[in-house]
């Protein structure tokens, strides 16, 4: 980092817009056009002086299969009774918890990737609960949100607010309760839904209340060998 | 304004007014008028034919399923979606590894021709925004650094390396000349 002073909200504002930032500036202009309304009409009102620029470039016409594609893309999101009844369930979840509005906005994050996630025809008369964790990001607003569902030992990670800034990765881990060693739940795909399959021995460690932990690792994560990198945020297991 | 601009931008405010209750047919028609441009904002930034039709595709996706952001009392609807498209390729550009892999500009596959169809639908029909004379008064080297960061996505440190400027150096350069830039378009309003 430089020794250039921080500049002023206005001038942060017009920075944002422009896509100069990078890194944790750009995590944190995020978070704060997400949660300061003074801020984010100051970024609004960049952007729209600015877009008319953006009439100098010629259009061109997409390929048709584009469109075909966005249709099917919709098609498959249609939501099965399945994921109906996990997001009634989410709703409880939201109604009884004091969340704030942050919280709400990755609960909405969590219906979305059940939305996208294409479903198999499977008969299930009651599903396990799922476990949630919502993991605040340093000093932003920003919030991981991870979702395992016990039934199918499937972890579902919402990294959609975060950016890579191409030096480093993110390792999310659980953190067991019997006091064996902290078990990789994988790296972060900034700005993803990535839903993956968990092993059974990892699967049998996620439990209610199990803390998990965000390091910062070179890219492609944590080497073979070497000490994980600094823990940036943590969260803990909840059963909804 | 041109009588067909006018008419383009009034059609594609309702069928984004109609998008925000839940109606697919005006997604179609928010795509047939707009997709044209946006795509050439897509393959403008990322310069990859590919990766611009997963952008475009992107962007429409979240328009359906986050119609409600766009505030009809803010932008006009073209500019909007031509901001949020150009701010989700720019976001492409940063997650993907892509710069490493992608082809120099100069291999790059041939751009799809413009479409003559494409509808007529400019964000500043007269060219009477103010932001085009206030770039233009800009010094020449912020000037194109902050055309690049608009166009090409490049941050702070791309443009310092890019041009063998000191970070620090590039930062107060560019923080001036944004300062110019809003007392300039402020006068404007």
């Amino acid at each position: 980092m430089t020794d250039t002073p921080r500049p002023d909200d206005n001038t942060l504002a017009a920075e944002y817009a422009l896509g100069l930032l990078e890194g944790e500036e750009l995590l944190a202009a995020r978070g704060r056009e997400a949660s300061e309304p003074g801020f984010a009409a100051a970024v609004a009102w960049w952007q729209d002086r600015l877009a008319p620029m953006l009439d100098e470039i010629s259009p061109a016409t997409p390929r048709a299969e584009v469109w075909r594609r966005i249709e099917e893309a919709l098609d498959s999101a249609a939501p099965s009774a399945e994921i109906i009844d996990l997001r009634n369930r989410m709703r409880r979840w939201q109604v009884f918890g004091t969340v704030s509005a942050a919280a709400a906005a990755a609960i909405a994050v969590f219906a979305f990737t059940f939305m996208t996630v294409p479903t198999t025809p499977q008969v299930q008369s009651q599903a396990e609960a799922p476990l949630v964790a919502s993991v605040p990001i340093a000093d932003t607003d920003l919030r991981l949100a991870v979702t395992y569902l016990p039934d199918r030992s499937e972890l579902l990670v919402s990294a959609s607010g975060l950016t890579a800034d191409g030096v480093h990765d993110h390792e999310l881990w659980l953190v067991p309760q019997d006091d064996t060693p902290l078990l990789s739940l994988g790296v972060v795909a900034p700005g993803e839904e990535r839903r993956v399959t968990l092993e059974p021995a990892v699967a049998a460690k996620m439990a209610d209340g199990a803390p998990l932990l965000l390091t910062r690792e070179p890219l492609g994560g944590k080497p073979e060998g070497v000490d994980a990198g600094p823990v940036v945020a943590e969260g803990q297991l909840k059963k909804i | 304004m041109k009588p067909a601009s006018a008419a383009a931008r009034e059609k594609l405010k309702a069928a984004m007014a109609r998008l925000a209750s839940g109606d697919r047919g005006a997604l179609e028609e928010i795509y047939r008028a707009t997709s044209a441009k946006l795509f050439g904002i897509c393959l403008r930034i990322l310069e990859d034919e590919k990766e611009a039709e997963d952008a475009l595709q992107d962007v429409y996706i979240n328009l359906w399923r986050r119609a409600d952001r766009y505030d009809p009392g803010r932008a006009s609807p073209i500019a909007w979606l031509a901001t949020f498209a150009r701010n989700r390729a720019v976001d492409r550009l940063r997650s993907g590894k892509l710069r490493q892999a992608s082809v120099g500009e100069e291999e790059a596959a041939p751009v799809a021709d413009a479409s003559p169809l494409a509808e007529d639908l400019l964000i500043d029909a007269e060219r009477e925004a103010r932001v085009h004379q206030c770039i233009e008064k800009l010094e020449d080297e912020p000037r194109s650094a902050i055309r690049s960061a608009f166009f090409e996505g490049r941050t702070y440190a791309e443009l310092a390396e890019s041009s063998g400027t000191p970070l620090g150096t590039m930062k107060s350069r560019i923080r001036r000349a944004l300062a110019r830039l809003k007392t300039c378009l402020e006068n404007g309003e």
